[in-house]
Order: C-alpha cells, then structure tokens, then sequence
C-alpha cells in the first residue's frame, strides 16, 4: 500500500501545471489583462447606458453593474479550461505519455483543469477589487437564502464545460482541426451564456432557442439566482435541466471516447 | 513600378496558396465564417436593442452609435485580411522560418505581414460592407459629400495605423519570441473603439487617442462622417497616423538588428 493518499498524485499535477503556467508569465499577464479590458469595456458601456436613465431592459443601474461583476467572476470559475491544447495532444500523439501512465487521465485533466480555474478564481478577485475602485458600484444581493444552490449550480456548470471541452479534445482522435467548431462554441457563448448582457434583455423568440442549449445554465441563471429575479418554482426545473445536460454529455463523451480510442494511433512517440 | 508588379504578384501567390488551404479545410472554414456571422449578428441586435430603449448614448445618438461600430467592423475586418501574417509570426521565428524570410529578395516586412492574407475575412469584408452601407442608409444621421471624402481619407489614415501597429507586434515578436499575447492584446484595444472612445473614464481615454491609437482610427472617421465636431482635429489623426507608421519603421530595422535565429 502506498505511503501517499491516492490523490496526491493529483495534486502534484495541480502544482505542475502552475509550474508550467509560469514560465509563460508574460502570456498570462496579457491573458488576465485581456479578461481585465473586457470587463472594463462591459462595465463602461453599462454605466454609459445608465447615464441618463434609471432603468432599461427591466434592470435598475445596481442590478446590472452587480450582473456584470458576477458574470465577470463566474465566467473565470466555470468557462476558463486548460483543456483547449487537448485535440493537438491526442492527434500528435502526446496524449500517449498520459495513457500510459499509472493515473486516471479524466482525473488528471480535471485536476490541470481546476489548477487553471483556481488561478483564474484568484486574478479575478483582485481584478474585480481594481474595477470596484474605478467604477464605485452599489452591488445588490436581494437573494441570499439559496447560497447552496448557488454553488450546486456553479458546479454542475463547470462540470458540463468540462465535459465539453473534453468533447472538443476528443476531435483529435479524427482531425487536427478542432479550432472551428471550437471557435464557434465560444462564439455562441459569449452571446448565449450572458457575458455581454442579460439574456432577458433579448427577443422572446431568441430566449426560447438559447434555454434549448446549455449555454443559459453556465452563469446566466446562477446571477439570475443571486439577483433574486428567479421564482422559488423555477429552481427545481432548472436544476433537472442542468442534471439532465450533465449526464447526457458524459454518456456522449463516454461513446466518442471509447471510439476515439480504437481510432487513436501514436506513430513516432 | 516594376517593384510594384513583383510584390502585387507575391501577394497574389501567398493568397492563391491561402485559397487552396482553405479549401483543403473547407468544413473548418465555413464554422470560422458562421461564427463571424454570428458574432456581428448578435452585436447589430445587441445594438439595436439599446436604441429601443436608450435614447441618447452620452453625447451621441444610438443611430450615431451604430455608425462606429460599423466604422470598427470594417477597419477590424480589413486589417486582418492584409495583415494575418503576423498571428503566425511567432511559428515563424520559434521554428526558425523567418531566417528564410531575410534571404529571399523581398522584403521581410512585407513577407511577415502579408505572407498569408485571410480569405475567409475577405468573403466576410463582401457581404458585411454591402450590410453595412444599408444600414446606414437606414439611419437618421447626417452625412454630406466633404463628410464621406475626408471620411474614406481618414479610413486609409487608419489602415496605416493598423499597419503601424500590427509591425509593432512583429517588433515584439522579435524581442521577445512571442506575439500572440499582443496581436490579441491589440484586438482587445480595438474592440473598445466599437464604441466612440470618449464615452471612457481618463486616462484609458487618452491612451485609446495616443497609444494605442484605435480612436484616432474609428472614432474621428466616424465623428468626421456623421459632421459632428471631432474630438481632435483631422490634423492630430493624420500626423498621428504618418507619425505611426514612421516610427513603427524604424523599430523594425532595429529590432532586425537585434534579431537571433531561435532554430533552424
């Protein structure tokens, strides 16, 4: 039996990744900037609108500015991923240094994954800290009965994300071409997922197709939740709906999995 | 004129090699393209959802507002089409492949920057020009014929801008073996000139008008077009465009001189 719990090995993985990260300093310090601009663009552009006005789409000024810094935060937790070099390993090969070695693989890259929202998690904090000074809001949290729920649905989305960025590694068993649909999901998901704006702010029609996604469930409904705009009967459905896409996307990634690994040659490693 | 012909040729070469890339990966393509569509989709309705229900956006009207972020598509998508050479830069050097840029008899510069024009961006510059000419043309604003002249000159003024700034990050690229972080960092920049930059706080407002200049390149045109009173004079564009561009050249012989090939 070994000396070391079964999970250290995991967490030596979460320290290399860090290890790994900061070598590439200036590509992380250019990255967290570029998170840092799209908020300020996001918070200006709001106060811009507010300026002459109390109101518009049906939020007060304090809802929406607290809407923007939530979104800012939730979107470094659940949608930043580690996993976007995945498909390359898989297609070069190198994903067989992993395969072979004496560790879960879903494990390890859930481990490199959460190394990557941590960091994320605590740039965004001081980040959030730098926007509060310059842009002075009054936040607003009517709806502080349902912090557990809160955090069930900030997992369940990060999960979900997981599963589909593993999904979009898992093109690498077939093409090395992952980066179009891959653009095309961040695409639908800075318009879909509510980064940019409240969806309630958009076309009933358009609302209708984005809750068929599971996009609306990966920041938009935890503020909605936060903001206290969710009725008390909405939160089951939403919850088996988060359910519902979780276990469907782990049985569809379970079967592309198992067929990419038949598929999946390593020549030259 | 002769030099002339041989880089138009050049050019044509790199973009008939691009076109046959992008028709090997046609499926890849086409999701590049429908996500470019999206995107500018849902931003047109994003901002035609403010004018139903904002009247006025600090000091412009919404209709206004919709003219720059038309102005910053076209300046945005026409930079990538001429210079999308520099997002593969940083292959180049870490590979070791600009070493054969410097011996070949044309330029590195132009090499570098132009070495692979984004057709994808032109078939998406076509329909989304026409768009935008028809939008405006639904638009309560006040264009006159000196507005639309001194505006299509303030739009070449911006190209050179965008080419000051796109050799810049080549510069960078040079110094220190990466671009991507700052060709994206420049894209962030421009991004905020969807909007007219005097609508943010000091001193991110200067910096956009001086540094990094995207509102001398997006948002004096389309001040210029609309006839409202630029927030600095045509004059400040036009030096600050030649001044740019100079300067962007220079640091480009001296950072060749710093240049070390990183492989081979």
């Amino acid at each position: 039996m070994s000396k070391y719990p079964k999970l250290f090995k995991y967490i030596i993985v979460l320290q290399q990744y860090w290890q790994n990260l900061f070598v590439y300093r200036m590509s992380f310090v250019v990255w967290r900037l570029r998170q840092f601009l799209s908020s300020f663009t996001a918070l200006s552009v709001w106060s811009v609108v507010f300026a002459n006005q109390k109101t518009a789409f049906g939020y007060a000024q304090d809802e929406m500015i607290t809407y923007i810094f939530l979104v800012t935060v939730l979107y470094n937790i659940i949608l930043s991923s580690s996993l976007n070099a995945l498909s390359g390993e898989i297609y070069s090969g190198s994903m067989s240094t992993k395969l072979v070695k004496p560790i879960n693989v879903f494990l390890s890259l859930g481990f490199q994954d959460l190394a990557h929202k941590i960091l994320n998690f605590g740039f965004v904090i001081l980040e959030s800290l730098i926007l509060y000074f310059i842009f002075k809001p009054s936040f607003i949290f009517p709806n502080q009965s349902y912090e557990l729920i809160f955090i069930a649905w900030v997992a369940l989305a990060a999960l979900i994300c997981f599963i589909i960025n593993l999904l979009f590694g898992s093109i690498g068993f077939w093409s090395p071409d992952s980066w179009g649909p891959r653009f095309l999901f961040y695409i639908f998901l800075d318009f879909t997922a509510g980064k940019l704006y409240p969806l309630d702010i958009l076309p009933n029609i358009i609302q209708k197709i984005v809750y068929l996604t599971p996009f609306p469930y990966m920041s938009y409904v935890q503020i909605q939740l936060l903001l206290g705009r969710l009725q008390p009967n909405q939160i089951l459905p939403i919850t088996l709906t988060m359910l519902a896409w979780t276990v469907g996307l782990i049985l569809i990634f379970k079967l592309v999995w198992q067929k990419g690994l038949k598929n999946y040659t390593a020549m030259g490693q | 004129m002769k030099k002339i012909k041989t880089y138009f040729k050049v050019w044509r070469l790199n973009a008939s090699n691009t076109i046959q890339e992008l028709l090997v990966n046609r499926a890849t393509h086409l999701l590049f393209f429908m996500g470019k569509m999206i995107k500018l989709s849902m931003s047109l309705l994003f901002l035609f959802l403010i004018k139903e229900q904002v009247a006025q956006f600090a000091n412009y009207t919404t209709d206004q507002v919709i003219v720059f972020f038309l102005t910053y598509q076209f300046i945005d998508v026409l930079a990538q089409v001429f210079f999308r050479g520099v997002y593969l830069f940083r292959d180049r050097i870490i590979r070791g492949n600009f070493d054969f840029m410097l011996l070949r008899p044309i330029n590195p510069l132009f090499q570098a920057l132009t070495d692979h024009p984004d057709i994808n961006d032109t078939i998406f510059l076509i329909p989304t020009t026409i768009l935008s000419i028809y939008i405006a043309s639904t638009l309560n604003i006040h264009i006159t014929i000196n507005s639309l002249t001194l505006y299509f000159l303030l739009l070449i003024n911006a190209f050179l801008i965008a080419a000051a700034l796109h050799i810049l990050v080549l510069v960078a690229g040079i110094l220190t073996k990466d671009t991507e972080g700052f060709i994206w960092m420049y894209r962030d920049m421009i991004q905020f000139a969807r909007f007219p930059v005097t609508v943010y706080l000091e001193p991110l407002r200067s910096i956009l008008f001086f540094i990094i200049p995207v509102g001398m390149m997006i948002t004096i045109p389309s001040e210029v077009l609309l006839n409202l009173k630029p927030t600095y004079s045509i004059g400040v564009a036009f030096a600050i465009g030649l001044g740019s561009i100079i300067l962007s050249l220079r640091l480009w012989k001296w950072s060749l001189k710093k240049y070390s090939s990183a492989s081979s």
